[in-house]
């Protein structure tokens, strides 16, 4: 066998899972795509987020909460591994409401949840005027917000940079420009390219994004997974002017304000366009109306990997044992557990994270 | 909203051209372009320099006043200042005109946006007092505007043409450092046959020659390990000729070596692109009238690959035929019989290129710069980091895009682009085409969030 583990798809989940089975001394060939695959891991919004997750699944909440609190140190520890700096800020999160109605259900919906986790749900509300304490450039329709002390943000492009850079120096094979076409099982796996290049490994990990709405069915998944666009602004380098993320807007390390995001069911296109934009501007200026003199300097659409109910899917097969699904539309905000607490779960150790509300069989009678 | 049979994007010679004939064969068009007045780059202000600088500037100059009026004089609604910053299916226009975004619907259109300068990044390029020879001519068409104790730097026809201009204007450069060798030279030959049949480019360049030569000012040929050494601001040229180092002390130095197709607009629509080693650069696929792939946008002039003024200007009308053929104005007869004597000309026209491609190729120096050399200006990224995004498992520019950020910044990639291409392509030992280039979205040009906003018809509701 050439390598314990072939994970199938060097975005930031297939290489936060390869990072952490490379610190547990396993060897890992990791098998990407080409410059034109669709690549969430580039184009997503940069949050490590927690609230308005798991609304309707506590699990999720505090799975979520778990790997938001191991974000720093992961960040830290790559930070020093690779010299590359991974910026990080979690100093809470908005969500911002323009209608004291919208405010006032989602309080209530996370009074609920705060319940189900015990009291661990660390937000307040703000109205408009102790918002404005916090963010002086807000503008007169924001009513309030709620503000979430484990929200926070990343910068979503230097950890698939630092990743993409601690995999090889721990050690990892990272092949690029391959297309999965084919996997096998006899003794262990065999894993065929477009290219002819085989690989062969005792597991796999299928963390391929979209591309596991094809690959999955052939190794036994269900893999119920669907794009959705989401198109995202950023402008020109500014001073400070946005203190805390929210899902509007986020300034990043660099200057810009990001703002985000459409949610689209367009199927594979991911293009940009012009209602798409102008609908994101004409709400970000309505949240900080300063943003309207701001040059927008760069636009993009990426595609969301979403399943069904929008929860990450944590699946060994059945028909391939050994062979497993991780797909997830929040890989930022996972990162940090799907590096540190995963390779437990895919090596089968007594303290493994449970993540059985997580498995393909809450899709069974859809 | 207002929908026109063809939408001419550029108001160059191609632009102008298409869109005089387009009207005369009964089409309604619209022009938009950057420019507060027509003329394009290679005319640039035409309408007003040519009365006030045309012996300067030359004759060819000049004629460029013809076309922008032929084009001011039809009926032709020609919004100068008018940014295009989305091209969309439909085919929808967005652009900002007088600070407020508006848009167009067009049944066709036609992408007349040039070229650019190769953007040639040598140690130093960024030094205040640098600037591209063609920055210098639009300093000089636009305003007069002339620089001191110049060096231009690098290769090609228009190094001449800016020298001879400045010999004539009473300021001569104090010399011209040009990269081409004698061996570039003995390889274009073999397209003398084809340079004497376009005998009047290389007259033109004789004379220019002439003009710079009785000027007294002194010209290095085969330069090579060129930076320009300063402060705060370019001091001096630095290069090796003959084996010796050679240091010219100047105030202002002119890079430039040739010219590529600026495709920003025909990649955001993905229309695909093929690599041309003969120019280095990449092209539009276009059939023989300049349609491309996506039915309904043609592309003419330099952004189709270079040829030149008059190549633009007649391409435009070319592709106006197959244009006004689709749009039932003319018989696919009446537009074989135009466009025989149309693709005569264009023969003709392009007949010296291949010479002028040999023998003045791109400085080698530039294409893939050493790694301490700033690649991509508006985000500072240096040829070194296009390597180690290469060494990080990048094939192509957008990968490198999200790991060096060049190709982040205001100009949207325009200048680095190539540059970054040719650097991966050489890291990972893969030709330009596997490399690819960056993929183009709006804006094309920067707009304001303010200008966005307002073509907005929903009433922001807050996120789920």
């Amino acid at each position: 066998m050439e390598t314990d583990y072939a994970i199938i798809g060097g975005g930031v989940v297939g290489l936060s899972v390869a990072w952490g089975l490379l610190k547990r001394g396993l060897r890992v060939t990791v098998l990407d795509g080409d410059d034109g695959s669709f690549r969430a891991s580039r184009g997503n919004f940069g949050l490590v987020w927690v609230q308005s997750k798991g609304m309707k699944q506590p699990r999720y909440a505090r799975w979520s909460q778990q790997s938001a609190a191991l974000w720093a140190e992961f960040a830290a520890e790559l930070g020093h591994n690779t010299g590359l700096s991974v910026p990080l800020e979690q100093r809470g999160g908005y969500d911002l409401h323009f209608s004291e109605e919208t405010l006032q259900d989602t309080v209530s919906k996370y009074e609920v949840l705060k319940e189900a986790l015990g009291g661990d749900y660390p937000y307040e509300v703000l109205g408009h005027n102790a918002l404005r304490k916090e963010e002086p450039h807000i503008g007169p329709k924001v009513v309030g917000a709620i503000l979430h002390h484990q929200d926070g943000h990343a910068n979503p492009l230097k950890l698939l940079q630092a990743l993409a850079d601690d995999v090889r120096r721990l050690g990892g094979h990272v092949l690029t420009g391959k297309t999965v076409t084919e996997v096998t099982k006899t003794d262990g796996f065999q894993i065929s390219c477009s290219d002819s290049t085989t690989v062969s490994a005792a597991k796999v990990v299928l963390s391929a994004g979209l591309g596991a709405a094809q690959l999955g069915p052939k190794l036994g998944f269900k893999a119920p997974v669907r794009p959705q666009r989401g198109q995202v602004l950023i402008t020109e380098k500014l001073p400070k002017l946005i203190n805390r993320p929210s899902l509007i807007a986020r300034q990043v390390d660099e200057g810009g304000i990001q703002i985000g995001a459409t949610n689209e069911e367009v199927g594979r296109d991911d293009r940009v366009t012009q209602p798409g934009l102008s609908g994101l501007a004409a709400e970000a200026i309505a949240a900080y109306p300063a943003l309207a003199k701001a040059q927008l300097v760069r636009s993009w659409g990426a595609l969301r990997v979403l399943s069904p109910d929008g929860l990450p899917i944590y699946q060994e097969s059945a028909e391939m044992p050994g062979a497993y699904l991780v797909t997830c539309h929040s890989g930022i905000t996972l990162a940090a557990a799907h590096a540190r607490l995963l390779p437990d779960w895919l090596e089968g150790h007594q303290n493994a994270p449970d993540l059985e509300v997580f498995s393909e069989d809450r899709f069974a009678l859809s | 909203m207002n929908r026109r049979d063809l939408l001419v994007i550029g108001a160059g010679p191609a632009g102008m051209a298409a869109a005089a004939k387009a009207v005369k064969l009964g089409l309604t068009v619209t022009v938009l372009d950057e420019q507060p007045r027509a003329g394009g780059q290679i005319y640039r202000d035409v309408e007003r320099a040519a009365k006030a600088r045309g012996a300067m500037l030359g004759k060819d100059y000049v004629y460029g006043a013809s076309l922008a009026a032929e084009m001011r004089e039809s009926e032709i609604e020609y919004l100068s200042g008018s940014i295009v910053w989305a091209i969309e299916d439909g085919f929808r226009v967005s652009y900002t005109r007088d600070g407020s975004g508006a848009q167009i619907e067009a049944d066709r259109i036609l992408l007349a946006t040039g070229a650019l300068e190769r953007p040639m990044p040598l140690p130093g390029w960024t030094l205040p007092g640098v600037m591209t020879a063609g920055a210098g001519q639009i300093l000089l068409k636009q305003s007069g505007v002339l620089a001191r104790r110049a060096v231009l730097v690098g290769t090609g026809p228009l190094l001449y043409l800016i020298a001879a201009q400045m010999v004539r204007a009473g300021t001569p450069p104090l010399a011209l450092v040009e990269t081409q060798t004698r061996s570039d030279f003995i390889r274009a030959t073999r397209h003398l046959g084809g340079a004497l049949r376009g005998w009047r480019y290389l007259a033109k360049g004789l004379t220019m020659l002439a003009a710079i030569q009785r000027a007294g000012v002194p010209r290095f040929t085969g330069a090579t390990d060129i930076s320009v050494e300063g402060q705060d601001r370019a001091e001096a040229v630095v290069f090796t000729c003959a084996g010796r180092e050679h240091r010219i002390e100047c105030d202002t130095v002119f890079l430039h070596h040739g010219v590529v197709p600026n495709v920003q607009a025909a990649r955001s629509l993905d229309i695909p692109h093929e690599w041309r080693a003969d120019q280095a650069c990449f092209v539009p696929q276009l059939d023989g009238w300049g349609e491309s792939p996506v039915a309904g946008v043609f592309i003419a002039g330099d952004g189709a690959g270079i040829g030149g003024a008059k190549v633009a200007e007649i391409a435009g009308r070319l592709a106006v035929l197959k244009i006004a053929e689709a749009a039932g104005r003319l018989s696919v007869k009446e537009r074989d019989q135009r466009a025989a004597p149309l693709r005569r000309m264009i023969r003709r026209e392009l007949a010296a290129r291949p010479f002028l491609d040999l023998a003045y190729p791109p400085f080698a120096g530039a294409l893939a710069p050493v790694d301490e050399t700033i690649i991509c200006r508006c985000e500072e990224v240096t040829a070194g980091d296009i390597r180690s995004a290469a060494k990080l498992g990048c094939l192509g520019p957008n990968q490198a895009k999200s790991f060096s950020r060049a190709g982040m910044g205001p100009c949207q990639g325009r200048y680095c682009g190539l540059t970054v291409t040719t650097l991966l392509a050489g890291a990972n030992g893969q030709t330009a085409d596997q490399t690819g280039y960056y993929r183009i979205r709006p804006p094309l040009k920067p707009v304001t969030l303010g200008e966005l906003a307002a073509m907005s018809v929903t009433e922001p509701v807050g996120k789920e």
